[in-house]
């Protein structure tokens, strides 16, 4: 199982730093990690993150800038580009494919798409080996969650966790580190979850502690950490030593 | 496969409008289709509205004669439809009391709203305020200061505004966290959004909700002047009080028209006209025509009223005006500035600065040869005296 799922956002502290970071995840061994495009109307996100968004775009990280400084990378585990539509949308799917080709980007993470409202893109884009990760939130029924795996189907147990993972969304509200996440709906979601799928699932929103993390992974699932480390990556540390300082003891 | 929903949730040849929201909310977003459509079939919850807009708004609003400021332009004949004679001062009400009737037959008590110019807060928290719903308002810290008098009212009436300092400090970032406060919250609380935007199905709800402005005046009109008129026009920031107005005339022989805010300049960052430079994206949830840079990101927006500074027009709105069936003008602050000037000294009237845009737009009608008009009075002025103070010594 994958240990990790770190989420950076691209062009915080700079894009600069990008590959180094890419590089020591990969170091670290971990599959995937996600990547956040800088948006200006952040609407999922809490302020840690749309204060990283506001540095990374204050400082040039535009969306074509951003998949142009991953063009050639291969030192690195599979981005799963996190992003809102409209910036997507205004460069198009051919041209998106064109920029993904040379990067290690396998999947998108696209926050405020749900499947169905732009089906002609989204299949362009899973034909061209960029799936959309579908998202699994406290609201969604059981019901709709069948659906959802079954219209963002799992590719099969050769393709990487990147292009099979599901993201479930560990409580209401926006990303950020929150306080105390009650991990008890969460144990119990996750154990409904897995008795739908056989795909991985990675958890996400809230997590920011160790005990956390482990607690996830009893779960069998991939805790997924982003703002906190996202505060300590604009701190100038290097990822390992962002994990360790206050985030993870066992990797 | 789509997201289930059972009305119709795009406007146009072009699709416009959609429900382009995170998945936490998508469920909620269900729900409220759900229990709008059952609440427009439920015969009290219907009786209920129409009592609460009869003895708590104050509708039917006034058609109200401008006889000195028609012949003083040239006109034959110019109607003001009076939304700022309800109740909180705007059309605003018509929508948040709807919309708070249909939360609390929801079972949700408390109330999420954004606001730009504070009249959609203000309708939002005197709605809950009566019918005992707790209120948190989300307010750009920009639009709090050149709005400062619709704070008071908030609070007066037990909302809690909450300040948005992001970005420009305007109407966008408030629906941000709105949107944001709203997931958080959403399986306690309902999103009262004030304008006819958003994933639906807000647009349709919204626009629903509003066109009783169009209905009435329609019918106002044709017994006061014993026919329609040549031109209808009204202003446009997100699209209710456009929408509100101009639907009902949909199927009429006569110009409908919708005018966005010109600001100061013809540059993106200038103004709020989307039509000019807006193209094709997805905003807080729908698709519409949208103020936006070469990377898609949204551009920041320029008006000196608040209520039309933003930079996507409602999806329902932006396709009748694509597909030509509302045709779209513009008007700057200084005009608007003249517009409320004319209606102040000829009719003893002081407008919004939103109304004033569509005021400002009277002299030019009158020499396109325009007869008849009605114009609709989105809301009133006394929340921008300050501004006409500094701006124009009115």
């Amino acid at each position: 199982m994958n240990p990790l799922l770190p989420f950076l956002m691209a062009g915080d502290p700079s894009l600069e730093a990008l590959p180094g970071l890419l590089s020591a995840a990969k170091a670290l061994g971990l599959e995937a990690v996600e990547l956040g495009l800088p948006h200006s109307d952040p609407i999922a996100d809490g302020p840690v993150l749309q204060a990283a968004a506001h540095r990374a775009i204050q400082r040039g990280a535009t969306p074509l800038r951003v998949l142009q400084s991953l063009a050639g990378i291969t030192d690195s585990p599979d981005v799963v580009l996190f992003t809102y539509l409209n910036p997507l949308l205004q460069l198009g799917a051919a041209e998106l494919k064109r920029l993904l080709a040379p990067t290690p980007v396998r999947a998108l993470l696209v926050v405020d798409l749900p499947f169905g409202e732009e089906p002609a893109f989204e299949a362009e884009l899973r034909a061209a080996g960029y799936p959309m990760v579908p998202l699994l939130a406290p609201t969604t029924t059981l019901d709709r969650a069948r659906q959802l795996l079954a219209e963002r189907p799992d590719p099969g147990e050769e393709a990487p966790f990147a292009q099979r993972f599901a993201y479930v969304v560990a409580r209401l509200g926006v990303t950020g580190t929150g306080q105390g996440l009650d991990l008890k709906p969460v144990a119990a979601r996750v154990a409904d979850l897995l008795s739908l799928t056989s795909r991985p699932l990675a958890v996400g929103f809230g997590l920011s502690d160790p005990r956390s993390l482990t607690a996830v992974r009893r779960l069998g699932a991939t805790p997924v950490i982003g703002s906190a480390l996202v505060q300590e990556l604009a701190k100038g540390l290097g990822l390992r030593e962002a994990l360790a300082a206050r985030l993870v003891d066992d990797l | 496969m789509t997201l289930g929903f059972t009305l119709p949730d795009r406007f146009g040849s072009q699709a416009l409008g959609g429900c382009y929201a995170p998945e936490t909310l998508v469920q909620p977003l269900l729900d409220l289709e759900a229990a709008f459509r059952s609440a427009l079939m439920d015969p009290a919850y219907m009786a209920e509205l129409k009592a609460e807009l009869r003895h708590f708004v104050g509708r039917p609003t006034p058609l109200t004669p401008a006889p000195r400021l028609a012949a003083q332009l040239g006109l034959k004949a110019l109607f003001l439809k009076r939304e700022d004679l309800t109740h909180t001062g705007a059309h605003k009400i018509n929508n948040a009391l709807a919309q708070a009737l249909l939360a609390r037959r929801m079972g949700k008590h408390e109330i999420i709203a954004e606001t730009g110019a504070g009249q959609h807060g203000v309708a939002t928290a005197a709605a809950c305020a009566r019918l005992g719903l707790s209120c948190t308002v989300y307010m750009g810290v920009t639009d709090m200061a050149r709005q400062a008098p619709n704070v008071a009212r908030m609070r007066l009436f037990g909302a809690k505004v909450e300040p948005v300092e992001a970005g420009q400090g305007t109407l966008k970032e408030a629906v941000n966290e709105a949107l944001r406060a709203w997931a958080a919250r959403c399986d306690r609380a309902h999103y009262i959004l004030g304008s006819a935007l958003g994933p639906h199905p807000f647009p349709t709800l919204v626009r629903t909700f509003q066109t009783v402005i169009g209905e009435e005046a329609r019918a106002q009109i044709l017994e006061q002047a014993g026919g329609l008129p040549e031109v209808v026009i009204a202003c446009a920031g997100g699209g209710s009080n456009g929408l509100g107005l101009l639907v009902p005339f949909l199927g009429d022989r006569l110009q409908r028209i919708a005018v966005e805010a010109g600001g100061h300049g013809p540059d993106l960052g200038e103004h709020a006209a989307r039509l000019d430079g807006g193209r094709m994206g997805v905003l807080h949830g729908c698709k519409t025509l949208l103020l936006q840079d070469d990377h898609g990101h949204t551009a920041e927006t320029a008006s000196i009223s608040a209520g039309l500074d933003y930079p996507a027009l409602g999806p329902e709105l932006a396709a009748l005006i694509l597909d030509g069936k509302v045709e779209v003008r513009r008007a700057s602050d200084e005009e608007a500035l003249s517009g409320a000037r004319l209606l102040c000294q000829a009719e003893g009237i002081l407008p919004a600065l939103e109304s004033s845009h569509a005021l400002a737009l009277l002299p030019t009608l009158a020499a396109e040869g325009a007869a008849t008009v009605l114009l609709g009075l989105s809301g009133r002025g006394d929340k921008d005296l300050s501004t006409y103070q500094s701006r124009s010594g009115l």
